[in-house]
C-alpha cells in the first residue's frame, strides 16, 4: 500500500505490536488530561461567587476551596492549554488570574512582561494551531492591555513595538497564505491599532506586491481597492491620474489570465456606476480585443454584456437609436454564446437576454 | 577476491548503479583510476583541476596503449589553462559537469529513495536569462508572475506566452496543436501553432526548454518544458536545484558512500592494469547459466590493479567506456524517452574563476530614473517593517544561475549551437570566500575587501559545420567575455578596468563513441557499459540516473535476478515509511529474495520517527 499524505500529515502504517503501543501511550495522555482538566476547573468554579453555572465535572464541585488566581492556578492553565488549547472557559479563567491576581500587585514593567510572555505563549500555539479563534482572542486581549510604557516621555513605546510584532506576523502568515482572508482582516485589524500609523502608500505598495505574486487573489484586489478609495477621498493621489494606472495593471493581469475572476471584479469597480463615458467606452473595445484573440473566454464575453447594458442604461438617451439598437443586439449574441459556453447558468444568461430585450 | 560486480569508474551513474547493488545485497568492488570520486562527473579542487588538465594534455608515454588515461586524452582535447593557481585553492569543488537538477524527475526521486539526500544540500537556483547585450540580459518568464510582471511583452504576447505555458504543462500528446508536428522544430511549432513572436520563442527554445541548435524537434522539447514547468514549486519559485559543493561530484561520492556503508569495497587512485573477460571456452548459452554451477566453476571476469597482489574477479563488470576498450560490450539503452539532445556533439568548456559578483540587469529596465525612483519609494515604504533599511534599487545580483546565449547573438560567437552558462557564487558553497588581502584588521575593512569568488563553467556544443577546427579557448572567449560584461552593475562607470578572471581552463569534452546496437543475448561475456547520453545542463542527473537504473536491472538479470542476501523485512516492510514514490510493497510477503525495485525501503536506522503526538 502506498503510504499516502493526507491534509499535509503523513500517514504511517504501524505493526499490530506498535499500534497497541500508540493505544496505550494515548491512553496514559487522556488520563492525565482529564485528572488536570478536573484540578483546574475545581479552582475555576472556587472562586466565582455563585455566579458560575454548575460544573459539568462532578468530581471536582467537590473541591471548594479558597479564591484561585494565584500563580499556581496560571502555571495549572498553562500546562492545561498546552495539551489543548481550545480550551476557551480556561482561556478566560487565565484572564482572570492575570487580571485579579496577577497584575494588582504589578509594575507596568512587571505586566509588561507577563503579557510578552503570554504573547510568545500564543506565537507557539498558532504555529501548531493556526486557526483556533480562542487563541487569537487571547492575544488580543493582551495587546489591548499593554500599559504605558516604557517611560513617560514615551508611552507608546511598548504598544508600537508589539503592534510592530504583529504586523510582521501577519506578514508571515500572508507569504505562507496570501489568501488569507481571516489574515487580512486581522492585518486591517493590525494597522487600526498602531500608535504611528503606517502610510496608506505603503499598504498600497503592499497589495502590489502581493498581486504581483500572484494575482489571483481577491483579498489582495479588495485591500487595494479600499487603499485607493481613501487616497482619492483625501486627495493624496490624483484620481484620475492613479485609475488609469490601474487600468494598466488591470489590462495586463487580464490578458495574463482571463479566467481569473478577481481581476474582473476588480476591473467592475474601477468602472464602478460608469460615471466616464470615454473609459467605458475604451473598456469595452479593450476586452473585445481580448476576446478576439481568446474567443472561448467566458468572463469577457460576460463584462461586455454587463458593460455594454451600463453604457445603454446611463447614456442610452443621449445615443442615437441605430447604436442602442446595435448594442443590444450585440449583448443578445453574445449572451447566446455565453449559454452554450456556460450551460450551468444557461438560465441566468436568458434572463439577462430577456431584460435586455426589455429595456430596448 | 571475489565479488559479484566490479565496477569501473565512480561516475555518476556508475555510482548510482552500484549503490543499488549494493543495497541489493550484492557484493561490490568500486574502483576508479582516480584519486578522486566522480570520474568525469568528479568536482575537483584547483590544485586537483590543474592536474587533471596537466595529466590529459601530457603525451602519451606509458606502457599499455588502450589504459583509462589514454582514452581520456581522446576524451578531452584542446586544453589549456592558466598557470598560476589561485590562494585557497583546495576551498573550491568545481564540477567537471555542470548541472541542474530539476525538482521534479527521476534524479531527485533517486537521491530521496537511496537516502541520498541525507549526505548532500541544496541550494534553488535563482534565475535563467538570455544574454541581450554586454552587461544586460533579458529575463526568461517561465510563470505566470513572470508574464504579468514583464514589461517587455506586448498584451497579445502575454495572452499567447501564457497560452503556450499552459499547453507545455499539461497532457499535450494527441492535443490538435501538436498532432502532425511532433518533429517540427520547436521555434517553428511555436511560430505557427501558437504565434509566438520572435524573442519569447528564443527565451523558450534556449532558457526554457534548453535547447542546443534551431532544428531540434518540438515533441522531446516540450517533453523537457513539462518537466520544468512542473518542477517549479516543489521546493521554491525556480525548477533547479544545485548540488552543494560542487554540484554531481559531491552527489557520485554520496552514491558510493551508501554503497560502501552496504558493504561495497572502495578503491581508488589504483591504475587498471588489465581486464580480463572470462575464457571464451566456458558455454554461454543462457540455458547453462540456470543450470547450478558452483560458483568456482562459473565464468569470470578479472580486473588488475597496479600494484595489487591478487586481481579482483566479479561475476559481471559495469564499466565506464575508458576503463575498457575493444572488449565487447553491453550498450543498455537509457530510456524510453525520446532521444536527448546534444548527445552527438562534442562539448567546448570552459571553467573560469572570478572574483566579482555577476549582476542579471535585465534589459526591460523602466526608463530611469523617474519610475526606478518610483519603485525604490515603493521598496521603502513597503518594507518598514522590523527593519526600515530597504535597498534603494532592485538588486540584480546573482549567486547560483543560468545564462543563455541563443545561436547568432555573439557576433565572434556560434551561429548554430547555444551555449548555457552555469554561475556559481558563494551559496553553492563550492568556491571559497576570498580573505581580506590587507594587513589591517578592522571589521570595515574586512567586509570592504572580502571578494565573493564564483565559478563559471561555459558549455557550447561544436557542430562539424563550425569550419577547420578552433581550440577550446578561440571558441569560448568571446563568450567568457561576454559573461564577464556582467560583473559591474551598470551604474558603474564603464572605463574602469574590465574584469579578468583569475582562473581559467579551456577544453573539448567529446561523448563516448557510439557503440554497436545492443546485443540481444543475455551472455555473461558482456560488459556493461555506463554511457552518458547527453551533457546538457539539466539533463544529465537524470539521464545518468535512468542510464544506472538500466545498468542495475542488466546486472540483476545477469546475476540470476535473485538477491543473495536481503534482511528479513517482515517488521520492516509494515512499519517503513515509503519514500519515493510509486513503490508496492504488500505483495513482497512471497518472495524476499526477489528483487522488484531500484532502491529498497530504507530501513528502520534511516526513516525518521514517525510519532506526531
Amino acid at each position: 500500500m502506498l503510504t499516502d499524505v493526507q491534509h499535509g500529515i503523513k500517514q504511517v502504517k504501524y505493526s499490530r505490536e506498535a499500534l497497541a503501543a500508540k493505544k496505550e501511550r494515548e491512553r496514559a495522555k487522556l488520563t492525565e488530561y482529564q485528572s488536570l482538566t478536573a484540578a483546574v476547573l475545581a479552582r475555576v468554579s472556587s472562586d466565582c461567587d455563585g455566579t458560575t453555572t454548575p460544573s459539568l465535572y462532578e468530581p471536582a464541585l467537590a473541591q471548594r476551596k479558597e479564591r484561585s488566581w494565584t500563580s499556581e492556578s496560571f502555571d495549572l492553565t498553562t500546562k492545561l492549554l498546552h495539551v489543548n488549547p481550545e480550551f476557551y472557559t480556561v482561556w478566560n479563567y487565565r484572564r482572570n488570574i492575570l487580571l485579579n491576581g496577577l497584575f494588582p500587585e504589578r509594575t507596568p514593567t512587571q505586566i509588561n512582561d507577563l503579557l510578552s510572555d503570554d504573547l510568545s505563549l500564543t506565537t507557539a500555539f498558532l504555529k501548531q494551531h493556526p486557526k483556533v479563534y480562542w487563541i487569537w482572542n487571547h492575544r488580543q486581549w493582551c495587546l489591548q492591555q499593554v500599559p504605558d510604557g516604557p517611560s513617560e516621555a514615551d508611552p507608546n513605546g511598548w504598544r508600537q513595538s508589539y503592534w510592530n510584532k504583529e504586523l510582521y506576523v501577519v506578514e508571515k502568515m500572508l507569504d505562507a497564505d496570501p489568501r488569507n482572508f481571516h489574515a487580512w482582516t486581522y492585518r486591517r485589524y493590525v494597522l487600526a491599532q498602531m500608535p504611528i500609523k503606517r502610510t496608506e502608500q505603503s499598504e498600497l505598495a503592499y497589495t502590489k506586491r502581493k498581486i504581483e505574486a500572484n494575482f489571483s487573489n481577491f483579498s489582495a484586489w479588495h485591500q487595494r481597492s479600499k487603499v485607493l478609495t481613501s487616497l482619492w477621498a483625501s486627495g493624496k493621489l490624483d484620481k484620475a491620474k492613479s485609475s488609469q494606472e490601474e487600468f494598466d495593471l488591470v489590462q495586463n493581469a487580464m490578458y495574463t489570465d482571463p479566467n481569473d475572476q478577481s481581476v474582473w471584479i476588480y476591473h467592475r469597480w474601477l468602472i464602478g456606476p460608469g460615471d466616464d463615458r470615454d473609459i467605458l467606452e475604451r473598456e469595452i473595445v479593450s476586452i473585445q480585443e481580448l476576446l478576439d484573440e481568446q474567443p472561448d473566454s467566458k468572463w469577457c464575453m460576460e463584462s461586455l454584456v454587463f458593460y455594454k447594458r451600463l453604457l445603454l442604461n446611463r447614456y442610452g438617451d443621449v445615443m442615437p437609436s441605430e447604436g442602442k439598437r446595435d448594442l443590444g443586439n450585440e449583448c443578445l449574441d453574445l449572451l447566446s454564446k455565453l449559454q452554450d459556453i456556460d450551460p450551468d447558468r444557461r438560465q441566468r444568461y436568458a434572463d439577462l437576454a430577456h431584460d435586455a430585450l426589455h429595456v430596448q | 577476491m571475489d565479488f559479484d560486480v566490479v565496477v569501473l569508474g565512480t561516475g555518476l551513474s556508475e555510482s548510482i548503479a552500484a549503490a543499488a547493488l549494493s543495497k541489493a545485497g550484492f557484493k561490490v568492488a568500486h574502483v576508479d583510476n582516480n584519486q578522486y570520486y566522480g570520474g568525469d562527473e568528479a568536482s575537483l579542487t584547483l590544485d586537483e583541476l590543474a592536474k587533471w588538465a596537466d595529466s590529459r594534455t601530457a603525451e602519451a608515454n606509458e606502457k599499455s596503449p588502450a589504459s583509462y588515461l589514454a582514452n581520456q586524452r581522446t576524451r578531452y582535447t584542446s586544453i589549456s589553462r592558466s598557470t598560476t593557481i589561485p590562494p585557497q585553492s583546495r576551498q573550491y569543488s568545481v564540477p567537471l559537469a555542470p548541472s541542474i537538477v530539476p525538482s521534479v524527475g527521476p534524479h531527485i526521486d533517486s537521491l530521496v529513495a537511496s537516502g541520498v539526500s541525507r549526505y548532500g544540500s541544496f541550494k534553488l537556483l535563482e534565475k535563467v536569462a538570455v544574454y541581450d547585450r554586454p552587461g544586460v540580459v533579458q529575463s526568461v518568464p517561465g510563470s505566470k508572475e513572470d508574464v504579468f510582471k514583464s514589461k517587455v511583452l506586448s498584451l497579445l504576447e502575454k495572452r499567447r506566452l501564457m497560452r503556450f505555458l499552459l499547453f507545455a504543462a499539461g497532457e499535450f500528446e494527441g492535443k490538435k496543436e501538436l498532432e502532425g508536428k511532433e518533429h517540427m522544430p520547436l521555434l517553428q511549432f511555436l511560430r505557427e501553432a501558437f504565434s509566438l513572436s520572435d524573442k519569447p520563442a528564443i527565451a523558450i527554445a534556449y532558457a526554457l526548454a534548453f535547447c542546443i541548435t534551431a532544428d531540434e524537434p518540438s515533441l522531446p522539447a516540450l517533453t523537457r518544458i513539462r518537466q520544468y514547468l512542473r518542477s517549479a514549486g516543489r521546493y521554491g519559485a525556480t525548477p533547479f536545484l544545485v548540488g552543494h559543493y560542487g554540484g554531481l561530484g559531491e552527489t557520485a561520492q554520496g552514491f558510493c558512500r551508501t554503497s560502501a556503508v552496504k558493504g561495497g569495497t572502495y578503491i581508488l587512485g589504483r591504475r587498471v592494469v588489465a581486464v580480463k573477460s572470462p575464457s571464451p571456452a566456458v558455454d554461454t548459452s543462457p540455458h547453462d547459466e540456470k543450470a547450478s554451477t558452483s560458483p568456482s566453476t562459473e565464468p569470470r571476469y578479472s580486473v588488475e590493479l597496479e600494484d595489487f597482489d591478487e586481481p579482483l574477479t566479479a561475476k559481471i563488470l559495469l564499466a565506464s567506456p575508458d576503463y575498457v576498450s575493444p572488449v565487447p560490450i553491453v550498450d543498455v539503452p537509457s530510456s524510453s524517452n525520446p532521444v536527448l539532445s546534444g548527445s552527438i556533439y562534442p562539448v567546448a568548456r570552459c571553467i573560469a574563476i572570478v572574483d566579482k559578483p555577476l549582476w542579471f540587469t535585465p534589459s526591460e529596465l523602466p526608463d530611469e530614473p523617474a519610475a526606478a525612483a518610483a519603485e525604490a519609494e515603493d521598496a521603502v515604504d513597503g518594507e518598514a517593517e522590523e527593519t526600515p533599511s530597504a535597498p534603494l534599487a532592485p538588486n540584480y545580483e546573482v549567486d547560483t544561475a543560468v545564462l543563455v546565449f541563443p545561436p547568432g547573438c555573439l557576433a565572434d560567437g556560434s551561429v548554430t549551437t547555444a551555449a548555457h552558462v552555469l554561475v556559481m557564487g558563494e551559496g553553492s558553497m563550492s568556491a571559497p570566500r576570498g580573505k581580506c588581502e590587507s594587513s589591517r584588521q578592522t571589521k570595515r575593512l574586512l567586509s570592504l575587501k572580502e571578494r565573493p569568488l564564483g565559478i563559471v563553467n561555459i558549455s557550447l556544443p561544436c557542430t562539424s559545420s563550425s569550419g577547420p577546427p578552433h581550440s577550446a579557448e578561440e571558441l569560448l572567449r568571446p563568450y567568457l567575455d561576454a559573461t564577464l560584461t556582467l560583473a559591474a552593475p551598470l551604474s558603474v562607470p564603464s572605463d574602469s578596468q574590465p574584469i579578468a578572471p583569475i582562473f581559467t581552463v579551456f577544453y573539448i569534452h567529446h561523448s563516448a563513441p557510439p557503440h554497436p546496437p545492443p546485443a540481444l543475448s543475455t551472455a555473461s561475456s558482456e560488459i556493461i557499459v555506463a554511457h552518458p547520453h547527453t551533457s546538457l545542463l539539466p539533463e544529465i542527473a537524470d539521464a545518468a540516473t535512468q542510464h544506472a537504473e538500466a545498468m542495475f536491472w542488466k546486472a540483476v538479470e545477469m546475476l540470476g535476478r535473485r538477491s543473495p542476501v536481503r534482511e528479513s523485512g517482515s517488521t520492516d516492510e509494515v512499519e517503513g515509511k515509503n519514500e519515493e514514490g510509486g513503490e508496492k510493497e504488500a505483495e513482497e510477503e512471497s518472495d524476499p529474495g526477489e528483487i522488484d525495485s531500484f532502491w529498497p525501503p530504507l530501513d528502520a536506522a534511516e526513516v525518521e520517527s514517525a510519532d506526531d503526538w
